[in-house]
């Protein structure tokens, strides 16, 4: 009977485990962030700032990572979901929920509009016009003073404090209890998200990432959903955008210019684009090293340039790709 | 024959290696000491265009630091100055001063030379309610319509410099101007002065706003040069004031028009040619003035511990922490309101005036009130930093006009 028993058992493979253990690290981590972080010389802020730049990375992973597009400018997005929650605030309403959603109104109902007109095109086509639509944004917002103010960018307004009905959370005097409004929306974002890639469309678009030809050979119709990756992963941009304009109080428009949506690519492909949580590893390690080396040196983007570089030649799948890839062995 | 091949870079190594710099650069446990430091944050751009500005500020405040520690620092302890690069983007100018306060718990923020990020800067340091003095950023917002009860500023107003030199470069040139200006608040605000005080005048002008790191001016210049005015304004700042002025002399306009502005600093003069070194100026601080000692002794004591000859980036970096002694002196304690308080309608004691005149903060607008000096710019006599030759002196208060004008409404915390 034992020997039945242990002839018959079939060692776990940790394979199922890990994407479940990444999960619960990274949560644990981010959760407990306002407590470690400033022992190890951090601060609140920058906790805020990695995962206001890891959903921006993340989101656009829906498009590179599982989608297989390629798109240089997603910071057009990314600003101007931060002008849609900074003008909200300023002139409509002190409201913070009314100021995200008129982020991701701007910046995703502009993406989904100009996903229309691209969808059909692919590779370098593809990436090119999205940086020209996104010069176009950067250009318009640097030059429409009077709205958005310009170069020196959108001041005047601050985030509301969250008025629940039963309670009042006061996001806008205490950092501590702002960095948990915004890792509740980023829960609940990046739960969309797994959820999306999990659901039938989810497979649909690494369908069409693996081979395109034969996806449309399956009747898959292409565009459609090349433009619904494209349009869902632009709100979630400007969603992020938006949280970006009320952890600093401020928009300007270097927010839409083609350097930061290179910056998005780096931090994706350095935590790993087709790894779910690749892209937020790949933000934080940009953001503390950016934070780190440029109170040292002024040459502080050659040591992220270098480590891009190492990265790509060393660890293609990404740091979390590579991590994930080593406990699996 | 064999091949010679390079030894192969193992991930692994790549790792260890990694590892191994990561621990040896980690920066180290600071245990609690027993005398805490006066920490002053200063952020400015010290990559991009303003660099060579930011630079002199960084070099002035170090200067000012460390003539401050030996004599006691500030309140009996020792002054700490932790610098950031701004890279003359707003957004990071905002991070790194939010960084200042909330990691490293600076006392007090100085900076920054670019407007646009200065003004940014004073919403974190309003909400975080940390005292902070502006050495060199321009714009007239800062201490007009949007002034702070935490805010100071050392450099002149835009109104004050167009108002201090507009006059004389229609008494000189005539009234036909060609403005070349970036756009951003320092550029917009500075021309905007000017026009007035022109229009006043009854001058006619030209106006060209152009992104504030345009490094080719070849189409403006062409239309400046049809314009035919009597004097081209070059309001850009740091290198592309520079490239302006090179590309200026290079299409041969010295000979057809006058040269004039707000600013042309020391810094930005040394890098032109000689044809472009002239004009008429205002300079908001001059190393040269002989009938002042404790100029001559500043001077003195600044080329000895660094060689160079101080500007007026230096002279502010210096009134900046002075200013700090100042207030923390005068209210006991590094407390902002209390310092703020203190500051207001102080007057400069004469090795940090740096002038004949008088130096004092307005208490209505926390704008310092100083000499500003018109003059005109020429190729080196003898010492190389010779370049400026003082013509008049005009008053603070004289050019900046009373409080009511400049929209501000002090409003202290209660």
């Amino acid at each position: 009977m034992n020997t039945a028993t242990t002839t018959t058992t079939v060692p776990m493979s940790t394979t199922p485990a890990r994407p479940w253990l990444t999960g619960v690290i990274i949560w644990a981590l981010l959760l407990s962030a306002p407590i470690w972080l400033p022992m190890l010389g951090g601060y609140t802020a920058l906790a805020g700032r990695v995962l206001v730049l890891g959903l921006a990375a993340m989101s656009f992973n829906l498009l590179l990572g599982f989608t297989g597009v390629m798109s240089f400018g997603h910071a057009a997005y990314f600003g101007l979901g931060a002008y849609g929650a900074g003008l909200t605030l300023k002139y409509l309403a002190a409201s913070t929920p009314l100021a995200i959603l008129g982020g991701v109104l701007l910046g995703g109902g502009l993406g989904t509009l100009f996903g229309l007109l691209i969808s059909q095109r692919r590779g370098v086509y593809f990436a090119m016009v999205t940086v020209a639509f996104g010069q176009i944004a950067f250009y318009i917002t640097y030059s429409w003073d009077s709205l958005t103010g310009g170069y020196d960018g959108l001041r005047g307004f601050a985030r509301a404090p969250l008025n629940l009905g039963f309670t009042t959370i006061d996001i806008t005097n205490n950092s501590t209890a702002f960095y948990y409004f915004l890792l509740i929306v980023f829960g609940v974002v990046t739960g969309l998200q797994a959820l999306l890639l999990a659901s039938p469309f989810g497979r649909t678009l690494v369908a069409i990432r693996e081979n395109e030809r034969r996806a449309r050979f399956l009747g898959i119709p292409i565009e459609r959903h090349i433009w619904m990756s494209f349009s869902i992963s632009c709100c979630f941009t400007a969603l992020a955008g938006a949280m970006y304009a009320l952890l600093n109080n401020f928009a300007d428009p270097m927010g839409l210019h083609y350097s930061l949506s290179g910056e998005i690519v780096i931090m994706t492909v350095m935590g790993g684009m087709r790894a779910f949580w690749g892209p937020l590893i790949g933000a934080a390690l940009f953001v503390v090293l950016q934070d780190y080396i440029s109170s040292m040196t002024v040459n502080w983007m050659s040591f992220v340039g270098m480590i891009f570089v190492l990265v790509v030649l060393f660890f293609p799948r990404g740091l979390l790709g590579m991590l994930q890839r080593g406990v699996g062995k | 024959m064999t091949t010679p091949t390079l030894p192969a870079l193992r991930r692994r190594t790549l790792l260890k290696s990694g590892l191994a710099v990561t621990v040896l650069s980690a920066p180290p446990i600071v245990s609690a000491r027993g005398e805490t430091p006066v920490r002053i944050g200063m952020v400015n751009p010290l990559t991009g265009i303003l660099s060579a500005l930011a630079a002199s500020e960084v070099e002035g405040a170090r200067y000012a630091v460390e003539r401050l520690n030996k004599k006691n620092g500030i309140l009996g302890r020792q002054v700490e100055l932790l610098v950031e690069d701004s890279a003359n983007d707003v957004g990071t100018g905002v991070q790194k001063t939010r960084k200042l306060i909330e990691r490293d718990k600076v006392d007090v923020i100085v900076g920054d030379v670019n407007s646009g990020i200065a003004y940014a800067m004073m919403g974190v340091t309003n909400e975080l309610k940390v005292f902070h003095i502006v050495p060199g950023g321009h714009t007239d917002p800062i201490t007009g319509v949007d002034c702070k009860w935490n805010t100071f500023r050392i450099c002149n107003t835009t109104s004050m410099d167009a108002a201090a030199v507009t006059g004389e470069l229609v008494r000189r040139f005539g009234k036909r101007f060609f403005f070349i200006s970036p756009d951003y608040a320092y550029g917009q605000t500075l021309q905007n002065n000017f026009i007035r005080n022109l229009k006043a005048l009854g001058g006619e002008f030209q106006a060209e706003l152009l992104p504030i790191n345009t490094s080719d001016f070849s189409a403006t210049l062409i239309k400046a040069k049809a314009y035919k005015p009597n004097v081209l304004l070059n309001n850009m700042g740091g290198l592309a004031q520079i490239n302006c002025m090179k590309q200026f002399t290079q299409f041969g306009m010295q000979k057809e028009m006058a040269l004039g502005g707000a600013l042309f600093e020391l810094e930005s003069v040394r890098a032109v040619p000689a044809d472009a070194q002239a004009g008429t100026w205002a300079m908001e601080w001059w190393w040269d003035q002989p009938n002042v000692p404790e100029v001559v002794s500043y001077v003195a004591d600044f080329r000895k511990a660094t060689g160079k000859t101080p500007s007026a980036r230096h002279w502010f970096a210096l009134v900046a922490i002075e200013s700090v002694r100042l207030a923390a002196e005068k209210a006991k304690t590094m407390d902002g309101p209390k310092m703020a308080l203190a500051l207001e309608g102080l007057e400069l004691p004469p090795e940090v005036a740096l002038s004949a005149g008088k130096a004092y903060y307005r208490a209505g607008d926390h704008q310092l009130m100083s000499d500003i000096f018109v003059g005109d710019m020429h190729p080196p006599k003898g010492n190389p930093d010779n370049v400026f030759t003082i013509g008049s002196i005009v008053t603070g208060e004289k050019a900046a006009g009373p409080v009511e004008a400049t929209g501000c409404k002090m409003v202290h915390p209660a």
